[in-house]
């Protein structure tokens, strides 16, 4: 019993810096998403047991952390204190340079995934860059896995868009990206 | 055949690995002879690229100091706390009291007799007796206002009482381990007072299992003191992921249903 609480605890830690990046990516704010991730380690820890060994932590943690974000979400909505999270962005960073240049030019893929809406969002978070794949992605939102993908490729779709990439960096580039 | 219309769907997941190895070799075959298709795949794959680069900066950025101090701390307590076996997961209500955590459901108690009190009886149907063990009242919900906003309130939606002056908030459903039906909501008072609280199906009624008060002035909402002991709670009870929407709703005409 201990040693499942001393192996989560472990983890947590170097876990911590993935789990706060998801946060900002699920709050778009770093004050409340580190308030999250911190609720997230105790939720965790008191429930180590139910860690199965063998199976991935990132997304145990990934569910435990968005779980408990759709709560709070759930609270301030109904509480009518909403300080409309939906006006943030903090993916990208406050830069009044990049927002500038952002007018002129394409948008900086940060600033691209920062506007998604919010499904769209979690879903590239977990597949392209935390490396789930789509069985675990969909276990940690609660969707069947033909929602992650129709998601996922939506928010591709307008990624691409907003970014200018068109995929066509040509053959041995992308035999390459696949290969990886 | 070079020429199969690969869909988006496979391409995309051949770009993520996700496609067996025999249509993976259909794909590549294709793509030695089709620019478009390498363009298709291509876009995937640069999405993929440029979203794990774009956010790899959130991934270098350093801790704050504080989360990585408490979370430290955490784990610290926790592993040291483990040498007392019975420091794993607390059964709601009984439980010895010599848990180095009592002293958390002391506060939840007191609360909870506080609720009690507070209603005037309201949810104490003839059937608050306490259970033996001198432990927590679990009481049957006696108001058909409040039952009858159990089954029906969707989560993330509020409520007057009929015939009150509370309003009910409904925040979540989940299923407990033994897969009752349970829902968390708060009640809030006319004093201000807000009540968060559980109730779970027992046989055609609801049942209050956890309550805390949180006092009033706190501007319509649970603060996050209460909210850590109804986190612990949950976590002790084994409950289960909050359900979707559409389950919510299916649940809960489910229950209606066999109401009638």
């Amino acid at each position: 019993m201990s040693d499942a609480v001393k192996e989560v605890g472990e983890r947590l830690i170097a876990f911590l810096p993935n789990l706060r990046r998801f946060a900002i990516s699920l709050c778009r704010t770093r004050d409340i998403a580190d308030d999250l991730v911190q609720a997230a380690c105790e939720r965790a820890l008191a429930s180590a047991e139910r860690f199965e060994p063998g199976t991935r932590f990132d997304a145990w943690m990934f569910r435990i952390l968005r779980n408990l974000w759709i709560d709070q979400v759930r609270r301030q909505k109904t509480a009518g204190v909403q300080d409309d999270i939906s006006e943030r962005h903090d993916i990208a960073g406050a830069s009044g340079d990049r927002e500038a240049e952002a007018r002129l030019t394409l948008k900086t893929v940060a600033d691209a995934i920062d506007h998604l809406p919010d499904e769209q969002r979690e879903v590239l978070l977990l597949v392209c860059v935390e490396e789930l794949s789509y069985r675990e992605a969909a276990d940690v939102l609660d969707v069947p896995i033909g929602t992650v993908m129709s998601r996922l490729a939506r928010a591709r779709k307008s990624l691409a868009e907003a970014t200018g990439i068109t995929g066509a960096t040509g053959r041995s580039q992308v035999m390459k990206g696949v290969n990886e | 055949m070079t020429r199969a219309d690969f869909s988006d769907d496979i391409l995309m997941r051949f770009a993520d690995g996700e496609l067996d190895a025999e249509t993976s070799a259909e794909i590549e075959r294709a793509m030695e002879t089709d620019d478009e298709l390498v363009s298709r795949v291509g876009l995937f794959i640069e999405t993929r690229q440029a979203a794990k680069a774009a956010m790899q900066s959130l991934l270098d950025e350093p801790l704050p100091a504080e989360l990585e101090a408490a979370v430290g701390r955490m784990v610290a307590e926790k592993t040291s706390a483990q040498s007392a076996p019975s420091a794993s997961v607390l059964a709601f209500p009984r439980r010895a009291a010599n848990d180095r955590r009592a002293s958390r459901w002391l506060v939840a108690a007191a609360s909870l007799a506080a609720v009690f009190a507070g209603l005037g009886g309201y949810w104490l149907g003839g059937r608050g007796e306490p259970p033996s063990g001198g432990a927590l009242p679990l009481a049957a919900v006696s108001s058909p206002a409040l039952a009858e906003a159990l089954a029906t309130v969707a989560s993330g939606e509020e409520r007057q009482l009929l015939a009150s002056n509370q309003r009910f908030r409904a925040i979540a459903t989940f299923r407990d381990s033994a897969q009752a039906l349970c829902r968390e909501f708060e009640l809030d008072s006319a004093d201000r007072s807000t009540v968060v609280s559980v109730a779970c199906r027992a046989g055609s009624e609801w049942r209050v299992t956890f309550a805390v008060a949180a006092p009033g002035g706190s501007g319509g909402y649970a603060p996050a003191s209460s909210t850590e002991t109804l986190d612990a709670y949950l976590t002790a009870i084994d409950a289960g992921p909050p359900l979707e929407a559409g389950e919510e709703a299916k649940a809960l005409a489910d229950l209606r249903e066999v109401r009638q």
